[in-house]
């Protein structure tokens, strides 16, 4: 019965070919890039600002990537970075660490709102974070409306690639081994496989859907400070549209958009990667913002239609 | 049999996927006014040969003449037209459509005027059919949300048949019906066959199969083998004639007389859950069988939830002999609860998974050291249980939605035999499972209360209530109505009495 449809399956359209299409999709988009750039590209100096982009979009990823593992999505990324950022900035004029906590509890309690409407209300992820969104971007433009937040001279200080590199190391590694090694990945996984079934087998689907709403703000809160490192003070537009960056980043680097069983850890970085690289790539082209939107929308949706699994196709949770 | 009288004339019909020789040349013919089974084991070819004659699957080669007429239907629609319709086993109707759509769909142009649907007259027309066969309790203006299960399958049932086809598919669809529904089910199939025209009947019920058809075709991997008046075989001779080979008469357990510990394992009180069971009260002992019976609506089905900790709003209590409660799923895990649930694909197993992530899901705390899973003590477990039910795979990291019914059940009960569970809530534990699975369900089910293990048997096929359980409990209407001890001389009647 089993090699009924092992036959059928064109390559394809086969897992083996869906598995290695971001890794092809990187090196094409790398290849075609430096010759465009002539080289350019490559050069330390443009590598060193390329990365400098990679750092937070990484981090925030790593938490949504977990929200999508489990069939849900979350669209706050950006206004929570843009508060968590507000909150980083007053507290670095007393204490670092402190600032850095209260990056975290921010964006850990902005979660927590998003987990509590989706769980116990059994509202879904896409409408609550859509209105949360709204209200944490107001919040932020509220409390940016007179003038931009600086942030503390002691914070500017620290800003180097050593740290920004470190921290983000430490969450891919501490996140790949929770999600490799112990029943976090098995959970979130199942839920986003089959969430009743789940339920049946024992795993606690509404503390684990919440837990996971919460590290996902909480990581974004942490991105903040990477932020604030980087760029000293807050606007009313920080973060604006990150959350539809980090979604398409995943959906580049192969994250089936339904979540579930066929997610790869790799598929963060190769995503982000890849949209970092597009997206410098196309700056330095020198094309205007116009056609550089119009030539990302064509490259996200040729990989959706290429990825995506139609067998698992329901509506986002 | 002369030529005038055949009905359906199937010629060399063959159909592959992949490598797979689903259905290797078939060629039969079916009378007119006969009622005529087609059984074989899962894998068999039978329901694939008749959804290449409705429409549904494309045939490599082979002509279904149909009254005289060739017939090549590229779709459903054109089957319903030329005079074939289909009753399937799992859900048939749409969501969000209302019962008169569903009953009509693909078939709307009588009452389309100018692009416009006439939604009262096909209310009306929809309502005359449902009280012409005597579903009067349906109503066809409302959504079919509003109907359950079984009510939906009796919706399909008109929808099948309104328009008078030729033949008539049944397939498996018994296994969803409780008696009173079969019994419908059994009414129409001979109306059909009292008007001069035909029904192919699918079932895995061999009782049913001889009870209720004329003859029966038997396919063995996609071959046809032969067909049978259901006057000159037994149900020994189907099973051999099915398999190729004697499958022997150790099926049901032969064992009567049997004491059964007087060690109660688990003690259910006084649980109800709104609008499904009233308090509920039973002991389950130490290395018995307990059967619970019962027509579908009964709230059997939600007693099997009830002491998992699944149900949504329970009342009452659920304790084990060393007084733990059982509260929720998490806490029946732990305490070596484990529960097969009827409806399978949803509850039991994450179909979009492999198969080794099902097994071990259960068992990821006492397989993880100090917090970490190692992958290769994983596979091994998986493997193992796999294994031991012998669940037939390319390996454990195929997926489960590629297996058939009967090997996703063996996954099922992997999972938990891995679990080492004491206590196992089996809940329709054979639906649609084909003879040679159910033998080693059946075989399992024995060798675990040899071990003094317990289980709870929840089971809309009142033989294998009679052959398995030690004990039984009949319920109606969310209540149990009534018990019955293991015995020789017990019999269906004395069970169905206690259901209606």
């Amino acid at each position: 019965m089993a090699d009924k449809n092992e036959n059928r399956i064109s390559f394809f359209s086969s897992d083996t070919f869906k598995g290695l299409l971001p890794f092809v999709g990187l090196i094409v988009i790398l290849v075609v890039m430096y010759y465009l750039t002539d080289g350019r590209i490559m050069q330390p100096k443009r590598l060193r600002l390329l990365l400098s982009q990679v750092y937070y979009p990484m981090i925030v990823a790593v938490g949504v990537f977990f929200v999508m593992t489990l069939g849900s999505i979350d669209f706050t990324e950006g206004s929570t970075l843009g508060v968590a950022s507000i909150v980083i900035s007053v507290l670095s004029f007393y204490s670092i660490p402190l600032a850095v906590i209260g990056g975290i509890v921010t964006g850990a309690l902005i979660g927590a709102v998003n987990g509590f409407f989706h769980v116990k209300f059994k509202l879904q992820s896409f409408i609550v974070t859509i209105c949360t969104m709204y209200l944490f971007r107001g919040v932020c433009a509220y409390l940016t409306t007179e003038t931009a937040i600086p942030a503390g001279k002691a914070l500017k200080a620290l800003d180097s690639d050593n740290l920004k590199i470190a921290i983000t190391l430490t969450v891919l590694i501490v996140a790949y081994f929770l999600f490799r090694f112990t029943r976090v990945g098995h959970d979130v996984k199942a839920i986003g496989s089959g969430e009743t079934a789940a339920r049946f087998s024992g795993v606690h689907t509404d503390r684990v859907k919440f837990l996971v709403f919460v590290a996902a703000g909480a990581l974004t809160g942490l991105a903040a400070f990477v932020n604030v490192l980087k760029v000293g003070s807050i606007t009313a537009t920080a973060g604006n549209q990150l959350e539809t960056q980090i979604l398409v980043s995943l959906v580049l680097g192969g994250l089936p958009i339904t979540g579930g069983a066929k997610v790869r850890f790799s598929n963060i970085i190769v995503g982000t990667l890849m949209y970092t690289i597009l997206n410098n790539g196309l700056v330095m082209l020198g094309l205007e913002s116009a056609a550089q939107q119009l030539i990302k929308g064509i490259v996200f949706l040729i990989f959706v239609a290429l990825t995506i699994d139609r067998k698992a196709l329901k509506v986002i949770k | 049999m002369n030529s005038e009288n055949i009905l359906l004339k199937a010629e060399g019909i063959d159909k592959h996927f992949g490598i797979t020789h689903a259905v290797d040349h078939v060629s039969l013919n079916i009378s007119r006014g006969e009622i005529r089974a087609l059984i074989g084991e899962n894998g068999s070819g039978k329901s694939t040969f008749c959804q290449m004659l409705c429409g549904i699957y494309k045939k490599d080669s082979g002509t279904f003449t149909l009254d005289g007429q060739v017939m090549n239907v590229k779709n459903q629609v054109e089957a319903n037209n030329m005079g074939v319709s289909i009753i399937v086993q799992e859900m048939g109707t749409l969501s969000g459509l209302s019962v008169a759509e569903n009953i009509f769909l693909g078939h709307e142009n009588p009452f389309m005027h100018r692009g416009i649907k006439n939604t009262r007259a096909m209310i009306h027309e929809a309502q005359r059919l449902l009280d012409e066969y005597g579903f009067k309790n349906i109503r066809a203006g409302s959504m079919i949300d509003n109907y359950k299960f079984e009510d939906r399958k009796l919706v399909e049932i008109v929808k099948a048949t309104y328009m008078k086809p030729k033949i008539l598919i049944v397939d498996e669809t018994t296994t969803a019906l409780s008696q009173h529904g079969r019994r419908e089910l059994y009414n129409i199939m001979n109306a059909v066959r009292d008007d001069g025209r035909s029904v192919i009947f699918i079932s895995h019920d061999l009782g049913e199969v001889l009870e209720h058809c004329d003859t029966i075709s038997i396919l063995r991997d996609g071959e046809y083998i032969d067909t049978v008046n259901a006057s000159d075989v037994n149900e020994d001779d189907l099973k051999r004639l099915m398999v190729g080979r004697d499958i022997g008469s150790a099926y049901y357990r032969t064992d009567y007389g049997r004491e059964i510990s007087s060690e109660v394992v688990m003690s259910v009180r006084d649980v109800s859950v709104p609008g499904q069971i009233e308090n509920i009260s039973f002991d389950l002992h130490r290395g018995e069988i307990l059967g619970f019976g019962g027509l579908s609506e009964c709230g059997m089905h939600e007693v099997g939830k009830a002491v998992f900790g699944a149900s949504w709003d329970r009342k009452g209590n659920v304790t084990l002999s060393y007084g733990v409660e059982i509260n929720s799923i998490p806490q029946a895990i732990y305490h070596s609860v484990a529960y097969a649930s009827k409806d399978r694909d949803n509850e039991s197993i994450i179909l979009n998974e492999s198969i080794r992530n099902n097994i071990v899901l259960p068992s990821l705390n006492n397989l993880a050291n100090k917090h970490i899973l190692s992958r290769r003590k994983l596979n091994r477990f998986a493997k193992e249980f796999a294994d031991k039910m012998q669940t037939k795979m390319q390996g454990i990291h195929q997926f489960v939605s590629d297996l058939s019914g009967g090997n996703k059940q063996k996954v099922v009960l992997a999972r938990w035999l891995g679990k080492g569970s004491d206590i196992l809530v089996l809940d329709s534990p054979t639906r649609g499972i084909d003879i040679k699975v159910k033998q080693a369900i059946y075989a399992l089910m024995s060798e675990l209360i040899a071990q003094g293990k317990s289980i709870i048997m929840i089971s809309e096929e009142i033989p294998e209530l009679l052959g398995m359980s030690d004990r039984i409990l009949i319920m109606k209407d969310g209540k149990i109505n009534g018990e019955f001890m293991r015995s020789e001389s017990l019999n269906e009647e004395d069970l169905i009495a206690k259901m209606v």
